[in-house]
This record gives structure tokens, C-alpha cells and sequence, in this order.
């Protein structure tokens, strides 16, 4: 049994946990987020005939990057950001989010989740915002209501974790 | 490629059209000389009469493997074998067997304790259904209100503890290396759980420790359950324990992960998400799934008979604590008259105060270490507080010791005190004798008495001493006067006694020379006297006028006082008529 630690950061608002509550298998309450600051769900997937657990990690971000537990950042094998493409500034705080990020779980794989796809008409970004994204982030469009890209996020997410490993062997 | 041979062929062959034998040869081995020296060592190898040991060892595993495939033979001829080494191992070391059957016993003695303890369960249940008492009654009522079946209820209340759940979790990640759970219990989500467990030990640690180093979140309850959580440094071991945990699981749990850091230490190191390497840790972990059930559910006694066990319990600390009084009143006796009893040792105060003992007193430097004799007189001197200052005993015993020490006697002789005088008895080298001589009388004697001693004269000197005490200077009778027969006689002593005296003179000691004169019994004994004493010093006159040193020699008559007896009295007579010698080495 392969089992990867994910942690997915973005400011609060942007969706994070709704993203994944439909496809993950789940035992605690959303109260843990306010209470301890961590949602922990599982997500089983398999990759290229390797079966693989991913353990995610919802770290609770409220107001602003300062309140995520950076301890809960270590030992992760991958980072999920998730931002709201119908909310500019959510996208604003990535660099900093991530400096934050990389200074507590060091160099792994990271994956940006631009999440709320399904809704065009309020989208916020312009077309060279998005560009810009994708060349600082390895990035996914995802809608938790439609469920688009949910699935490639985690499967992309878990094939980052596995390349590492056999990087690193 | 045939195209490329065939030229090179037809050009050898046109070049060279008849070859001679010899350079065939040579063709022969620059083509095929690898082929014929591998020929050549097959052709060895057939025709060696055995096997080597490297080749043996190149062909043994396939041959097992052949063999066992065909049928069992093998393995019946190799039984008798590997049973007798088996049998040998253990005698030798059990332990290197015991740890590798350790993990298939250990499962299958938790199974067949588990086994035994759902029998029990179901005794119990059969006892209490069949009778009516009111506790029986109580919990089938606690049964049927709450679902949960009647030996589940049982267990419950005779339940003192039980491990259901233990998990190991990789310290960094918070993922799952291993899970062992209860049987019976179902185990929902090892994964999340031990991610949860771990969000929380940092929430804690974050929240309420400053320092990371704080050793992080032990122990916690929720109702009936705690989660008991020991901490190493690359994992963490939990453990979910229905009842009461007591502490010592703590340090079960400390054990088997020092034990899991040990044994996986480059496993832990390296992980990176393949949990697949803790796999055979889980029977560690299964040693950890204890249940612990009360065989006695005695209630709290109540009424006029509560205080029974309390004064039982009173008494026998009484009895104990009165015990241990006794016996340290017993040693602290013992150890007082036994220091107070030592010769050289002067005890001057003996204090003891809540088991503390303080001694102080004087200690001739030949006593006794006073730790040797409270040991011989069966008390631990550790502990005790002792101060000695010297002094010198006059107690005979230590008097006795020093004048050993000062004299240093050999083992032939005899040291006693009589009054304030070393008395010294038996016989002694000469030289030992002479040191003894110059000696002072040791602290505590006035005086050192050697005169019991007879010193052991080298031999040399002995057969000279026996030659000069075998002589005698014969005279006439009535007459002092020297004749031919006596001047030789004096001769042969005057030589024996100068080698005597350079001899004596060698091992710094002195002789002395003694002339006793006599007579035959004729005559008065007056005249007698007289001329035993004339016939002495004619002897010394004459010993004088061969160079012999004879100024402190002693010379005497004794007529017919102290004669020398012979069993013919006319050769007494004539013995007697005569000067003999004696002689003293000092």
C-alpha cells in the first residue's frame, strides 16, 4: 500500500473543501477545520496499475495565509493550491501563500487548482492573467459543482508524487 | 555477406594453392585456438576423478533444486540432519531460534489466547445465566435494554483493560506504516485516523508547548477510551485502550517502538509512502493488544468490618517496621562490642540517629581495619560514619605486634611478653641472631631476651666448632708440662681456631673462647684445683705463641669438680688429666 500525504492550501472562500468532499472517502466533520485546522480525507486512486492512497490534507486558511499551521505542511510529498477564478485576489496571494508553503514542506510537487470554472460570466481573470498562472504554476480548471477536473487534479497530483519517488530512487 | 567471404576465401585459396602442414597448423590455431583450449579444460574436467569445492559450490543450488523437484528424497535424507541441527542450535543458543519462530508463534498464541478467553467468556456467561443472583439478573436486564450481547456485558464489567487499537505512524508524513487491531473490533480508516492523530499531536504542541521539544500530546480520553501515544523520533506508536490504561503501557509502548526504531531504522529513514516494508512489524504491534479482565469483583465492604484490612494492614507495619527495629538494635550492639573488643582500636564515641551511624576513636596503625571487623561481626559498614585518629596501643596483642614488626623473627621462633620483655625462643640463622642483638626494644617493652635463641651457625663454622670441642691436651700424671702429643693437639686448635675466627669475623659476628683444665682424682683436691688451673693456661700460653688471639678467652680449673665420665675408670683418669675446649659464637 502507497500512500501519499497532500496538503491543499488557498485562501479561504475558494472553494477548497467543496472541491473534493463529492470524491474523497471522509470521516470527519467540516468542524475540524475551524477546531484544529485540518481536514484529513482519503482518496484512492490508481496510477499506471499502482494502487495509491492519497491522504489529503484540508488545511484551513480563514482570513489570510498567516492562519494555516505550518507544522501540518511537513512531510507532504505534494502541495494542492486552490484558488476562485471569480475572485482575483485569491489568486494575488498565491506567491506569497507559496513562499510560505515551500519554506515549511520544501521542494515537492505543487499543482494549482483554478477552481469555479462553471461560472463564466463571473469570471475574474483576463486571458493573460491565466497565462501568466500557467507558466508559475503546473495549473488544473476544476468546478466542484460540475465535477470537471476534479479527477485530473488527483490523478496528476498522484503521478507528481510517484515520479518524484522514482526520481529520487 | 556471403558476398564479402567469398572473395577473401577464393584469394586464400588462389594465393596460397598448397599450403604446407605447418602453416595449416598455424591457420589452425590463430582460428580456432580459444575453441581448442576450451576443448582441452572440458577434456580435463571429465577426466578429473571428483568435483572441486568452487565447483560444488557453482553446482549445489541447482542440484537441490533439481532433485527436490523429481521427488522427496532429498529432503528424507537431509531430515535426520537439519533435525539434529536444529536440536543443537537450540541447545547451544535458544534465543537465535526463538527470534526467528517468534514471528509465526507469536500470532498463533495471541489466536489461542484469544480463543481461551471467548471460552471463558462463554463459561462466565453459562455460570451467571444458570444462577439467579442479583448481579447476573442486573446485567441481563443491561443486556436486553441496551442490544449488546449478554457476554459482551460481562466482559465489559470484569474488563480492567484492553489494547483494540495501536497504531504506528511515521512522524513526519502522519502516514500509516502499520495497524493491528482487535479481532472482533472493526477498524474504520486506520489512514485518516492516523493522519488526525498526528494533525492533533502538532495542534497541541502549536497551541500549548513553546517548545516543539516538549515531548507532545501522551495521552488523552474520551469516556471509556484513551488514546495513548508514545513518541520516537521518525514515528509514533498509539495505542486506543478501552478501560483503565495504566501507566506501565506507556512504557510497553516505549518498548516496542525503540524496538520498530531499531529494527526499521533504514526503512524509516527512507520512507517515502510505501508502508509495504512495516508489513512484518505488525506482530510487534499485536503484542501490544492486551486484555486485561479482574478475576475478582469484590465490592467495597461495608459496615462495622471495613477497618479490618486496614488494621491488618496496620499490623503487619507494625510487626515490620518493629522487626527491622529490633534487628538494627541486634548490629549496632554487635558492631560496638566488636570494635570495642578489637585490641588497638579505642572507641571514643558510637552515635546512631534514624539509621545513621557516626563512630569515632583512636586506631593503632597495626589494628585491624575496624571495616574488616564490623564485617566480621556481620554488620555493612557502608553508610556508616567513621573518623580514626592514630595512637599506639600498649595492649599486650599490640605490643606483640609491633615487636614482630620491629624483629621480624623467622617462623622457628617464639615471640612472647613476659612483664615489658620480648622473650624470644627456638633457634635462628646466626645473622638474624646478631641483627636481633643490636635491636631496640620495640614501643611498649623495655627489653628484647634473646638468650632462648640458638643461632644456627653456617656449617663450615659448625665442623671447625665440633674439631676444636673434639680435642684434648692429655697430660702426665701430676704434671703440667707440655708433651710432644699435647703440642701437637694444641697445634691442630690453634689452626682450627685462627680459620674460626675469620670465618666468624666474615659474617660479622664474634667467637669466644673457653679452657677448661682437669685433673684425675689422686691427690687433694686443692692440689688439684691448682693444677687443673696450671694446665689451662700452659694450653692458652702456648695457643698465645701460635698467633692465637686469646685476650678474652676464659680460662679455668675445675679440678675434679665437673669430671669428663668414661665407662673404664683408668681411662677416665687419663681423659680426665687433660685441658678441654669450648667455643661461643656471638
Amino acid at each position: 500500500m502507497i500512500q501519499k500525504k497532500v496538503c491543499m492550501v488557498g485562501v479561504f472562500g475558494t472553494g477548497k473543501t467543496s472541491l473534493v468532499q463529492r470524491f474523497v472517502h471522509s470521516m470527519f466533520s467540516e468542524r475540524y477545520l475551524s477546531t484544529v485546522g485540518v481536514k484529513i480525507d482519503r482518496k484512492p486512486i490508481q496510477i499506471d496499475g499502482t494502487d495509491l492512497t492519497l491522504v489529503l490534507w484540508d488545511l484551513a486558511g480563514r482570513d489570510g495565509h498567516e492562519d494555516i499551521t505550518t507544522s501540518y505542511l511537513r512531510g507532504s510529498h505534494a502541495v494542492l493550491y486552490v484558488a476562485d477564478g471569480t475572485r482575483r485576489e485569491t489568486c494575488d496571494q498565491l506567491p506569497e501563500l507559496r513562499a510560505l508553503v515551500r519554506e515549511a514542506a520544501g521542494e515537492v510537487p505543487e499543482l494549482l487548482a483554478l477552481n469555479k470554472s462553471d461560472l463564466k460570466d463571473r469570471w475574474a481573470l483576463a486571458a493573460g492573467d491565466e497565462q501568466a498562472l500557467a507558466r508559475a504554476f503546473d495549473l488544473v480548471k476544476t468546478s466542484a459543482k460540475s465535477g470537471d477536473g476534479i479527477e485530473e487534479t488527483f490523478r496528476r497530483i498522484g503521478r507528481a508524487t510517484l515520479a518524484t519517488k522514482e526520481a529520487k530512487s | 555477406m556471403p558476398d564479402d567471404r567469398a572473395p577473401w576465401g577464393s584469394a586464400v585459396a588462389g594465393g596460397r594453392p598448397d599450403p604446407s602442414a605447418e602453416e595449416l597448423a598455424e591457420l589452425r590455431q590463430l582460428l580456432l585456438g580459444p575453441e581448442q583450449r576450451k576443448l582441452r579444460e572440458l577434456e580435463r574436467r571429465l577426466d578429473a576423478a571428483g568435483v572441486t569445492g568452487d565447483e560444488l559450490a557453482e553446482l549445489l543450488p541447482e542440484a537441490i533444486a533439481l532433485r527436490t523437484g523429481r521427488d522427496r528424497q532429498l529432503a528424507r535424507a537431509l531430515a535426520p540432519t537439519v533435525e539434529g541441527a536444529i536440536s543443537e542450535s537450540v541447545r547451544r543458543n535458544p534465543r537465535e531460534i526463538a527470534s526467528a519462530i517468534f514471528p509465526v508463534l507469536g500470532p498463533a498464541i495471541r489466536k489461542a489466547i484469544a480463543e481461551t478467553l471467548a471460552g471463558l467468556v462463554a463459561s462466565i456467561n453459562r455460570t451467571i445465566e444458570h444462577s439467579l443472583s442479583p448481579r447476573g439478573l442486573r446485567w441481563r436486564v443491561e443486556a436486553w435494554r441496551t442490544g449488546v450481547p449478554y457476554a459482551q456485558i460481562v466482559l465489559k464489567h470484569a474488563l480492567i483493560y484492553r489494547v483494540e487499537q495501536v497504531f504506528l505512524i511515521h512522524a513526519d508524513t502522519g502516514l500509516l506504516l502499520a495497524h493491528a487491531w482487535a479481532p472482533e473490533l472493526k477498524a474504520s480508516d486506520p489512514e485518516l485516523i492516523s493522519g488526525m492523530l498526528t494533525a492533533i499531536r502538532d495542534f497541541v504542541a502549536d497551541s500549548f508547548a513553546r517548545e516543539r521539544e516538549v515531548g507532545g500530546l501522551r495521552r488523552f480520553s474520551v469516556g471509556e477510551l484513551t488514546v495513548m501515544v508514545e513518541h520516537g523520533p521518525r514515528a509514533l506508536l498509539a495505542a486506543v485502550v478501552r478501560g483503565q490504561a495504566p501507566d506501565s503501557l506507556l512504557e510497553r509502548l516505549q518498548d516496542t517502538l525503540e524496538t520498530v526504531h531499531s529494527q526499521y531504522a533504514g526503512a524509516l529513514a527512507d520512507f517515502d509512502g510505501d508502508a509495504a516494508a512495516f508489513e512484518p512489524a505488525r506482530p510487534l504491534l499485536e503484542d501490544c493488544l492486551t486484555t486485561v479482565v479482574s478475576t475478582d469483583h469484590a465490592h467495597p465492604r461495608h459496615g462495622s468490618r471495613a477497618w479490618l484490612p486496614w488494621a491488618i494492614a496496620a499490623l503487619l507495619l507494625g510487626a515490620v517496621l518493629g522487626g527491622l527495629a529490633i534487628r538494627s538494635h541486634r548490629r549496632w550492639t554487635r558492631a560496638v562490642g566488636a570494635l570495642e573488643s578489637e585490641p588497638g582500636l579505642a572507641l571514643t564515641r558510637a552515635e546512631r540517629s534514624w539509621g545513621h551511624w557516626r563512630l569515632a576513636g583512636l586506631r593503632d596503625p597495626l589494628a585491624r581495619d575496624p571495616n574488616v571487623v564490623l564485617a566480621g561481626a556481620s554488620v555493612d559498614s557502608t553508610g556508616v560514619e567513621q573518623r580514626w585518629e592514630p595512637y599506639l596501643s600498649l595492649e599486650p596483642a599490640m605490643v606483640r605486634a609491633r615487636a614482630r614488626r620491629v624483629l621480624a623473627p623467622p617462623p622457628s621462633v617464639a615471640l612472647a611478653l613476659a612483664g615489658d620483655t620480648v622473650r624470644l625462643t627456638g633457634s635462628a640463622p646466626l645473622p638474624w641472631v646478631i641483627a636481633a642483638g643490636h635491636a631496640s626494644a620495640p614501643p611498649g617493652a623495655s627489653a628484647v631476651d634473646l638468650s632462648g635463641v640458638r643461632p644456627e651457625i653456617p656449617a663450615d663454622l659448625a665442623h671447625l666448632v665440633r674439631e676444636i670441642e673434639g680435642e684434648r691436651v692429655l697430660f702426665q700424671v701430676g704434671s703440667a708440662a707440655l708433651d710432644g702429643q699435647a703440642r701437637d693437639a694444641i697445634g691442630r686448635v690453634a689452626t682450627s681456631l685462627l680459620r674460626l675466627d675469620a670465618g666468624v669475623a666474615l659474617i660479622g659476628a664474634r667467637g669466644g673462647l673457653e679452657l677448661i683444665g682437669r685433673t684425675d682424682p689422686t691427690g687433694s683436691d686443692a692440689a688439684n684445683q691448682t693444677l687443673s688451673q696450671q694446665r689451662a693456661e700452659a694450653v692458652v700460653a702456648a695457643l698465645a705463641a701460635r698467633g692465637v688471639p686469646t685476650g678474652a678467652t676464659r680460662v679455668s680449673g675445675v679440678g675434679t669438680s665437673r669430671p669428663l665420665s668414661e665407662s673404664d675408670p683408668e681411662q677416665q683418669a687419663r681423659v680426665n688429666r687433660s685441658v678441654s675446649f669450648g667455643v661461643s659464637i656471638r
